[in-house]
């Protein structure tokens, strides 16, 4: 190869590689692009008897990972079959860029709502739903206190249900606090997608519960602030009786040798803020290392949980986000149901844990495929004219 | 120069990539290969960087830049994961079936890529540049955009890169064809020529078209190894990637392709290609030994400084040499 050629390709090389570099190597789970945010498919629409078939839109980051498949099937395979509606799910979106543009293409195919199970931008998703006078809604996480109460009084704002900040504190405090009662001395931990907000209250929830400082803080929100803040785990920051000896987060070219990395520092456990189970169940088990994730009780996780790799599972069940529908449904009927202060509802759910196969299976078999828990005729209670907020509370409280 | 001259320059560089990264890791109380687990990381990471080089360098020696390597890897490897997974459900020998239809998947892909450059003459770069868009876009239809994971988790896939006994094989099979193929056969001469001097080699009657496709071949089936060991290691192959998210695979391959080349002044270069796989894998392996303090961004930033300070050394090796001696 003559010099001048090695000297160009040389450069090119280099300037590619550091820009690369600085885009970060451990990308989100599934990449996408503005391009990639048009819905997945064109929506196939049933008329309903009153002649009004709904369509909403479904903004996702996850197409892969077990919570969001189990989500999908009970929306497309059970509520679609049940109601004359129809779920039009977008490619994975990877900013707030693409999620703009998916909702954007929504609204220019007449879409009646939105239903959001992404987070890179959620201030961004409500206003734009409010600009385009599409219904809006939260599936998965909550906004925090700060965004709820700008954005409560929105007209197209209808709920948000799902864990709470605190309950995802709390999640991840119960998973650290029942590996420090086993005796684990050392764990890794993966922190997934860290800054999204959930995985940070959770992952500042298991270093509380392991007894760890971070930063010289031990309390929910001086440890929420740092992580925002370092935009991760800075292992150089916690301290305590448990030794966090790897940490990583992510998901891309670089996460096999991460864990690799984390695998050869002999954790005694793998505590995962989420998707864990999606990602390396397989390698973990190899390993013997027995791990415990934030996710979702699917037929995966229970492979995973019979072969006694999988020690702890806080988890939702698919249907959990059956409610959400119910509002939105509601909304584009024309009954937008507000909370006693006459703003968007806003309702707090709850994780299941499972430490062992039996408890598992209780929780899998009875939200799986015909018979969710939030089953038609349990969504029927919710779903009507007549229909009030304390409806809706009582009945997602009783889950 | 003599022989066992050759030999020491020829070790150079590992020796002392080796050395430097041993101290380093020892003074901090480790070591590079820290256990077996390690050792089995750092083959099969081997076998990887090794594979992807060779394929890279095959065309770009001959100046055909190829952008579409990582398209080929993953969509190979999807169809080989599907197919063996419809044939076996992960059972018993989905590793080796799932290497052999990727390596054909790889083979094929890579005719096809070699063919629209010979059919359409534009640029090679321009061409790979389309050839990995349409392949990425094969993919994401085949797999929705998902990751693929069922069809590449079983203990078939785990065995593969599970223990370093495999990979090392590999190698050597891979090694072997290489030196046969380029340098034992006619084809090898005809495409040593063609790097040499294409216009003569041409004028002398060797098919170039001919040639041109049998390199785009073997590249895509040596791609369709890297798929495969990629699937195994990761337990994933990503099906989103989309608008190039595919090319990052070449990347690795360049650092090592500039090593084995000056390697290769002392001894075969396929022999370079595999000691340059070698420091850049002791060199994953001391980031593994650094990862709670080297974050992926800073080993990437690591990477292209180490090219740069390599490229700027192959440029003025003999101004360096005249000012040491002055």
């Amino acid at each position: 190869m003559n010099k001048k050629l090695t000297k160009v390709i040389g450069l090119i090389m280099a300037g590619a590689m550091t820009v690369m570099a600085g885009c970060g190597n451990s990308a989100p789970a599934a990449q996408g692009s503005a391009d990639n945010a048009a819905p997945a498919q064109e929506a196939e629409t049933t008329t309903q008897s009153s002649g009004k078939a709904k369509k909403i839109g479904v903004l996702v980051a996850d197409v892969s990972g077990e919570e969001a498949l189990g989500f999908r099937n009970y929306y497309e395979k059970y509520i679609q079959e049940n109601y004359d509606v129809t779920f039009d799910y977008t490619d994975a979106l990877a900013s707030a860029e693409d999620e703009k543009a998916a909702i954007e293409k929504f609204a220019s195919k007449g879409y009646d709502a939105v239903i959001s199970l992404s987070s890179s931008d959620r201030a961004q998703q409500i206003e734009t739903c409010e600009q385009y006078g599409l219904y809006y809604a939260i599936a998965s996480g909550v906004l925090d206190d700060e965004q709820y109460e700008k954005y409560k009084g929105y007209e197209h704002f209808v709920c948000q249900i799902g864990p709470s900040n605190a309950t995802e504190f709390e999640a991840g405090k119960a998973m650290g606090e029942y590996f420090k009662n086993q005796g684990v001395k050392k764990v890794a931990l993966y922190g997934a997608f860290i800054p999204n907000p959930m995985h940070v209250f959770r992952a500042a929830g298991i270093l509380t519960g392991l007894g760890c400082t971070y930063g010289g803080a031990n309390d929910m929100g001086a440890i929420v602030g740092q992580i925002f803040q370092d935009q991760g785990i800075d292992l150089s920051k916690v301290s305590g009786d448990v030794e966090l000896v790897a940490y990583l987060q992510g998901y891309g070219d670089t996460t096999t040798d991460e864990l690799g990395a984390a695998i050869q520092k002999a954790p005694e456990a793998f505590l995962s803020v989420g998707m864990a189970t999606t990602f390396f169940a397989q390698t973990l088990s190899q390993e013997n290392i027995p791990f415990a994730d934030i996710d979702s009780f699917t037929a995966m996780n229970s492979q995973s949980m019979e072969s006694g790799s999988l020690k702890y599972l806080a988890g939702k069940y698919s249907s959990s986000i059956g409610p959400v529908f119910a509002l939105v449904s509601n909304a584009i009927d024309g009954n937008l149901i507000r909370n006693d202060e006459g703003n968007a509802v806003s309702l707090n759910q709850g994780y299941l844990v499972a430490t062992d196969k039996a408890t598992f299976d209780e929780y899998f078999v009875n939200d799986n495929g015909d018979s969710p828990i939030y089953n038609k005729e349990t969504l029927d209670s919710i779903i009507g004219s007549q229909v009030t907020y304390q409806d809706v509370k009582s009945l997602v409280e009783s889950k | 120069m003599s022989t066992p001259k050759r030999i020491v320059n020829a070790l150079a560089i590992p020796v002392v990539t080796l050395v430097v990264l041993q101290t380093l890791c020892l003074l901090n109380g480790q070591s590079v290969i820290s256990n077996m687990k390690s050792f089995d990381n750092f083959i099969v990471y081997t076998a990887i960087v090794m594979i992807t080089t060779m394929a890279l360098s095959i065309n770009l020696n001959s100046g055909r830049f190829d952008f579409s390597l990582g398209s080929m890897a993953g969509l190979s490897s999807i169809i080989g994961a599907k197919i063996t997974y419809g044939i076996l459900s992960g059972g018993n020998g989905s590793a080796p079936v799932m290497l052999c239809i990727s390596l054909v998947a790889g083979v094929i892909l890579g005719l096809i890529s070699g063919l629209t450059y010979c059919i359409l003459r534009l640029p090679p770069i321009i061409v790979s540049l389309g050839v990995t868009l349409v392949y990425e876009g094969i993919m994401y239809t085949i797999t929705g955009g998902k990751y693929v994971m069922s069809e590449v988790q079983n203990p078939s896939m785990s065995a593969l890169t599970g223990t370093w006994v495999y990979a090392a094989l590999i190698i050597a099979a891979v090694l072997a064809f290489m030196i046969i193929t380029f340098d034992k056969t006619a084809f090898g001469y005809d495409y040593n020529a063609l790097k040499s001097g294409q216009k003569v080699a041409v004028a002398t009657g060797i098919n170039e078209v001919k040639n041109t496709l049998i390199c785009y071949g073997i590249s895509g089936g040596l791609m369709g190894i890297v798929g495969t060991l990629n699937a195994a290691r990761n337990t994933t192959i990503n099906g989103g990637q989309l608008n190039f998210g595919s090319i990052a695979i070449m990347f690795t391959a360049f650092l090592p392709m500039f090593i084995a080349g000056y390697i290769g002044r002392f001894t075969n270069e396929k022999i370079g290609f595999l000691l340059a796989a070698v420091c850049m894998s002791l060199l994953n392996s001391t980031f593994a030994v650094f990862s709670n303090s080297v974050n992926a961004t800073m080993q990437s930033i690591i990477n292209a400084v180490l090219l740069v300070v390599f490229l700027i050394y192959l440029n003025n090796n003999d101004l360096i040499k005249r000012l040491l001696k002055a």
